[in-house]
C-alpha cells in the first residue's frame, strides 16, 4: 500500500528450499565473513565472483523467482552509482602527481587509479547488495528469532518482544497512508516531519498493549518451553564450509 | 461534555485491566533505578521505536539515492539513521536501549531490502554502541540537550569509521573530514533535537504516562 | 487456574508470525512439554472454528479471525477466568456474530467465568448471567440478572447506555419522515461522479469493479457492505487518494488525483475510521486551526462550540488526550472546518455510544441543509437509517444494490454470492 516500501514475503516455497532450511545464523556468519573477506582487497573480481555465486544460489538453491529477485536489486543500482562516484570523483589518487591521468574536466583529474579503485569498491557494494537481498528473501523471520533465542543465547524477552513488534509492519504502513491522506485532504503537503509523531503515537498504543497482552500469557515469567526446536543440522555445517571455502577461491584469483 | 455510557478511553480500560491481570509477579515494579530489569512494556516500546524506524529507513534510503550525484553533500541526511540509538534512550532511560533500537531498526530495515545488506546490522551495531556509550558515561541520568548532541555525535562517528573502511576507502582525507563534519551536524539536528522535539510531541499526547522518563 | 484476556483490537494482541506459533506463545511461557503443546493447539483453534489455520500468517487474516485467533490462544490454556473487553468493537457484523456463537457456546459449556466489558448491549445481554452496568465514571448503575437490569432502562439511556432493543433499528422513525429540506436537489450537478471504475493494488485482485456512482449536493448516501468490499477503497478514489485502475472519478468536474492538496481540500473533507489518524498537532487549538483561512478560523471556532468542545476548556489540551467521543467530534470539526461540498466518512460511528451517535447525526444534518453530500462507508445500520437516505451496497468490488430514499427498508437486501469475505466456522 505504502509506496517504496518492499514488505518482505517469504513464501513456502522459499521456506522449504535448501537456502530457507539453512541456520540464519550461519546465513548472518557467511554474509559477515563475506564482509571482512572483502575489506581485505580492492579487486574487482572476487566480489564479482561472490556477486554471480549468490545470485545463481538465490534462484537455484532459494528457489527465488527471477522476477522477485530482479524487483528487489533493481531500485538499488543507485546506492552503487553513489559508492562508484564518491570514490571516482573524490579518490585521494587523483591529485597525486605520480597517478596515471586518464583524463581532465575542468578542475576534476582521473586518474587509472581511482577508476580501479571505485570499480572494486562498486563491485564491494554490489556484492553486499545481493547477499542481502538472497538473505531477506530465503529468510523466515520466525526462525531467525527462534534461532539466536535457541542457538544464539539471545534473551527471549526480546527476542520474542521484538518479534511481536514486527507484526505491527503493515499496520503501521496503513497508519502512515491514512496520516497522508488526512494532511492531503487539509490542504496540506503530504509529506512532514510530523508524519513520524502520528506514527509514533499509535505505535506506543499498540506496543503498550501488546505489552499487557504478552504478559497476561506468562510473558516472562520463568522458565519457558519451546513449540519449535532448532538445532544445527548437517546441511549448516555443509553450506558454512562450501561459503568460506568460496570466499577462500575468490581472494585467490586475484593474487 | 462528559462522555456517556461504558465507552470511555481506551488508556482507562488498558489500566483497568492492567490491574486485573497481575499475572506476573517477576515484572519488576515501576519508578525504580535505571539498572533494573526491563520490563516487557519497556522492551515493546524499543522494539517498536525500532520497528517505526526501520520503516522510516526503508523511505529514507530512496530519498538518499535520488541525491547520490551530488555526493557528498547527502550525508547531511545521515542523521535520520541514528534517531532510534537517541531517542530510544531518551523515552525508555534503561541501559541497553540506544543498541537494542538501532538493531531492531537496521533488522527491519534489512529485511526490507536496504542496500547495505547485513552490513546494516553491523552500522547498526556499532551507531548503537557508540551512542550508549556516552550515555553510560553519563550513569543514565543525564538526557539533556548537549548530552544528547555528544551522543549523537558520538555515533555519527561510530558510522563514519565503519563507512570509511567499507564504502569510502579510496576517498580523500579532506572530503572524508568533509562528510564527517556533514554526518556530525545532521546528528544533532536529526538525533539530537529531532529526539527532543519527537519526547516533547509524545509526552502532551499522553503516551509516555507511567514511565519513568 | 489462570486468567485470560482477549483485548478489543485484535491485530494488538498478535505476537507471532503464524497462526499455530500464536496459539502455542501462552502454553510456551507457561514451559509446557512440545507433545502437550501439539496436541493443545489444533485443539483450540478448532474450538474457535479455525481448524487448519496452523501455517497461516496471522496479520494477513480478517480482524474476526484475528480475534478467534487470540480467543484460541487464552482458551489454550484451559483459564477459569476468561475476561473480553470489547472483543467484537473492531469488527464487522459477519465477524462479530461468529465470535457472538463462539461466546455462547464457551457459555454453555460453563468452561470458565467469562466477564465480558461491552458496550453493544445486544451481544452482551442474551450471554449474560449477570449484568454490571456502570455510568461514565465507573459507578455501579444497576446489577443482577438482566431482566431485573433493564428495569433501571431510564438511568441506563440516562448514562448512554444503548439498550438491547435498540440495537435493529426497529424504533427509528421511518426514515422517509425525516428527510432534510434540501434532500436531493435535482438538476444541480452531481459533486461526485465515478463512471465506470476499477481498481486493483499492484499485482492484487480488482478491490472495485466496474463501479458507477453519482453523488449530488444534498445527498446522504451511506456505502455498506463487509469488510474487504471495497468501501474505503472507493472513498479513496473520490478523495483523489488512489487512482483507479481503469474509468474515471470526477469530484467538483475535476481528476480529484491530479488536484494539488489546497484545491482538493476545498472540495472535500475526509474523517477517517479511527480519528487518531486524523490528527497532525499537539493542542486541539492547533489541531483545529492548522491551515485555515481568517473566514474558516471563525467558523471552525464556531463549529467547535457547536460540538461541544468549546475552545476556552480544549484549547491547550492534547488530541490524543481526548476520550473516543470527543476525539470523533474533533475529527469532524477537521473535516467540516472548509465547508467541503462532500464529507466522506469512514466507519464513523465506530467506538460511539448513544450520545456520540446523537452528536454525529445532528451535525451531519446541518451539512446537508447548507448544500454539501455526506458519504459514509458503514457496517452500522442504525447510522445508516438515522444519517443517510441513500445506500449504496457494495460486495466483492461490486455495487449489488442501491436504495433511494423512499425505497423503503423491506426491499432491500440483494447480494450475490461469492462474497469475498464470509466467515466459516
Amino acid at each position: 500500500m505504502t509506496a517504496g516500501i518492499l514488505i518482505p514475503d517469504v513464501g513456502p516455497i522459499q521456506r522449504a528450499s535448501v537456502l530457507g532450511r539453512v541456520n540464519p545464523l550461519v546465513k548472518l556468519g557467511i554474509a559477515l565473513a563475506w564482509l571482512v573477506g572483502m575489506g581485505l582487497t580492492l579487486d574487482v573480481r572476487p566480489p564479482l565472483i561472490l556477486t554471480l555465486i549468490t545470485l545463481i544460489a538465490g534462484l537455484q538453491l532459494g528457489g527465488i523467482a527471477p522476477t522477485a529477485l530482479a524487483r528487489r536489486i533493481a531500485p538499488l543500482w543507485l546506492a552503487v552509482l553513489g559508492i562508484v562516484l564518491a570514490n571516482l570523483v573524490f579518490s585521494a589518487h587523483n591529485p597525486d602527481p605520480l597517478a596515471t591521468e586518464l583524463f581532465r574536466m575542468g578542475p576534476l583529474r582521473v586518474t587509472q587509479e581511482a577508476v580501479d579503485a571505485a570499480a572494486g569498491l562498486g563491485a564491494r557494494v554490489l556484492s553486499i547488495i545481493s547477499v542481502g537481498a538472497v538473505f531477506a528473501l530465503t529468510t523466515d523471520a520466525t526462525f531467525l528469532i527462534d534461532s539466536l533465542v535457541q542457538l544464539g543465547r539471545v534473551s527471549p524477552r526480546f527476542a520474542y518482544g521484538t518479534l511481536a513488534a514486527y507484526q505491527a509492519v503493515p499496520k503501521l504502513a496503513d497508519d502512515l497512508g491514512t496520516l497522508r491522506a488526512t494532511r492531503r485532504l487539509r490542504g496540506l503537503r503530504e509529506w512532514h516531519p510530523r508524519l513520524i509523531v502520528g506514527m509514533l503515537v499509535r505505535a506506543i498504543r499498540h506496543a503498550d498493549q501488546l505489552a499487557i497482552a504478552m504478559d497476561a500469557r506468562g510473558f516472562g515469567s520463568g522458565p519457558r518451553s519451546t513449540y519449535r526446536p532448532v538445532r544445527w543440522q548437517p546441511l549448516d555445517a555443509v553450506v558454512a564450509i562450501a561459503a568460506l571455502a568460496i570466499l577462500v577461491a575468490a581472494l585467490v584469483v586475484s593474487r | 461534555m462528559p462522555e456517556g455510557g461504558v465507552f470511555r478511553s481506551r488508556d482507562a480500560d488498558l489500566e483497568a485491566i492492567e490491574l486485573m491481570t497481575t499475572l506476573n509477579p517477576a515484572q519488576p515494579s515501576a519508578q525504580t533505578s535505571p539498572f533494573a530489569a526491563w520490563r516487557t512494556r519497556d522492551i515493546l516500546l524499543a522494539a517498536v521505536i525500532g520497528v517505526v524506524f526501520g520503516v522510516v529507513f526503508a523511505i529514507w534510503n530512496g530519498i538518499y539515492y535520488g541525491l547520490q550525484l551530488a555526493k557528498p553533500l547527502p550525508d547531511a541526511l545521515y542523521g535520520m539513521w541514528l534517531v532510534p540509538a537517541v531517542l530510544a534512550p531518551l523515552l525508555i532511560r534503561r541501559p541497553g536501549a540506544a543498541v537494542f533500537a538501532e538493531m531492531v531498526a537496521a533488522g527491519v530495515s534489512t529485511l526490507f531490502g536496504s542496500p547495505w545488506g547485513p552490513d546494516t546490522l553491523l552500522s547498526g551495531f556499532v551507531q548503537g554502541a557508540a551512542a550508549e556509550l556516552v550515555f553510560a558515561m553519563a550513569g543514565y541520568q543525564r538526557w539533556s540537550l548537549p548530552v544528547l548532541s555528544v551522543a549523537a555525535i558520538a555515533s555519527a562517528l561510530g558510522a563514519f569509521v565503519h563507512d570509511w573502511a567499507i564504502y569510502y576507502a579510496d576517498v580523500a582525507t579532506d572530503v572524508q573530514l568533509l562528510r564527517l563534519a556533514l554526518m556530525a551536524v545532521s546528528a544533532v539536528v536529526f538525533a539530537a533535537f529531532g529526539s527532543l522535539a519527537i519526547e516533547r510531541s509524545l509526552g502532551r499526547s499522553g503516551v509516555l504516562r507511567g514511565r519513568s522518563a | 487456574m489462570g486468567a485470560g484476556i482477549v483485548l478489543q483490537d485484535p491485530a494488538s494482541q498478535l505476537v507471532m508470525e503464524r497462526v499455530g506459533d500464536d496459539v502455542a506463545f501462552g502454553l510456551e511461557n507457561l514451559a509446557w512439554p512440545l507433545g502437550t503443546m501439539r496436541r493443545r493447539v489444533p485443539e483450540a483453534l478448532q474450538s474457535v472454528g479455525l481448524a487448519g489455520f496452523e501455517e497461516r500468517r496471522s496479520t494477513r487474516l480478517s480482524g474476526g479471525e484475528q480475534q478467534r485467533v487470540a480467543i484460541a490462544g487464552v482458551l489454550a490454556q484451559a483459564p477459569g477466568l476468561l475476561v473480553l473487553d470489547e472483543p467484537t468493537a473492531n469488527l464487522d457484523p459477519d465477524g462479530a456474530a461468529v465470535v457472538a456463537r463462539i461466546l455462547a457456546t464457551l457459555r454453555d459449556q460453563r468452561a470458565a467465568t467469562i466477564v465480558l466489558v461491552e458496550h453493544r448491549a445486544s451481544l452482551a445481554w442474551p450471554l449474560a448471567d449477570v449484568v454490571l452496568a456502570l455510568d461514565q465514571q465507573g459507578c455501579p448503575i444497576a446489577a443482577g440478572p438482566p431482566a431485573d437490569v433493564l428495569r433501571a432502562a431510564r438511568a441506563l439511556e440516562r448514562a448512554g447506555i444503548w439498550l438491547p432493543d435498540d440495537a435493529d433499528g426497529s424504533q427509528a422513525p421511518a426514515q422517509a419522515d425525516k428527510l432534510g429540506p434540501v434532500s436531493r436537489s435535482h438538476g444541480t450537478l452531481p459533486i461526485l461522479e465515478l463512471h465506470d471504475v476499477r481498481f486493483a493494488f499492484e499485482g492484487g485482485d480488482p478491490v472495485l469493479r466496474e463501479v458507477d456512482l453519482g453523488v449530488s449536493p444534498g445527498d446522504r448516501v451511506a456505502l455498506m457492505g463487509p469488510n474487504g468490499s471495497g468501501k474505503t477503497t472507493l472513498l479513496r478514489l473520490a478523495m483523489g487518494l488512489l487512482r483507479p485502475t481503469a474509468g474515471e472519478v470526477q469530484l467538483g468536474s475535476r481528476d480529484p488525483w491530479r488536484l494539488a492538496p489546497a484545491q482538493i481540500a476545498r472540495l472535500a473533507g475526509y474523517v477517517v475510521q479511527d480519528p487518531e489518524l486524523g490528527f497532525l498537532a499537539d493542542t486541539v487549538r492547533e489541531e483545529v486551526e492548522l491551515g485555515l483561512d481568517a473566514e474558516q478560523l471563525v467558523f471552525a471556532h464556531e463549529l467547535c462550540e457547536r460540538l461541544a468542545l468549546p475552545l476556552e476548556s480544549f484549547a491547550d489540551r492534547s488530541p490524543y488526550q481526548l476520550s473516543g467521543g470527543e476525539q470523533r467530534r474533533l475529527s469532524l470539526v477537521t473535516g467540516l472546518a472548509r465547508r467541503p461540498l462532500l464529507l466522506a466518512l469512514d466507519e464513523p460511528t465506530y467506538g460511539q455510544d448513544r450520545r456520540g451517535h446523537e452528536a454525529l447525526v445532528a451535525a451531519l444534518d446541518e451539512l446537508v441543509e447548507q448544500g454539501s453530500a455526506v458519504l459514509a462507508a458503514t457496517h452500522d445500520e442504525r447510522f445508516a437509517q438515522d444519517a443517510t437516505d441513500r445506500r449504496i451496497e457494495l460486495a466483492a468490488g461490486w455495487i449489488v444494490g442501491e436504495l433511494g430514499p423512499r425505497d423503503g427498508r423491506a426491499e432491500y437486501g440483494i447480494v450475490v454470492a461469492g462474497q469475498g469475505e464470509l466467515e466459516t466456522s
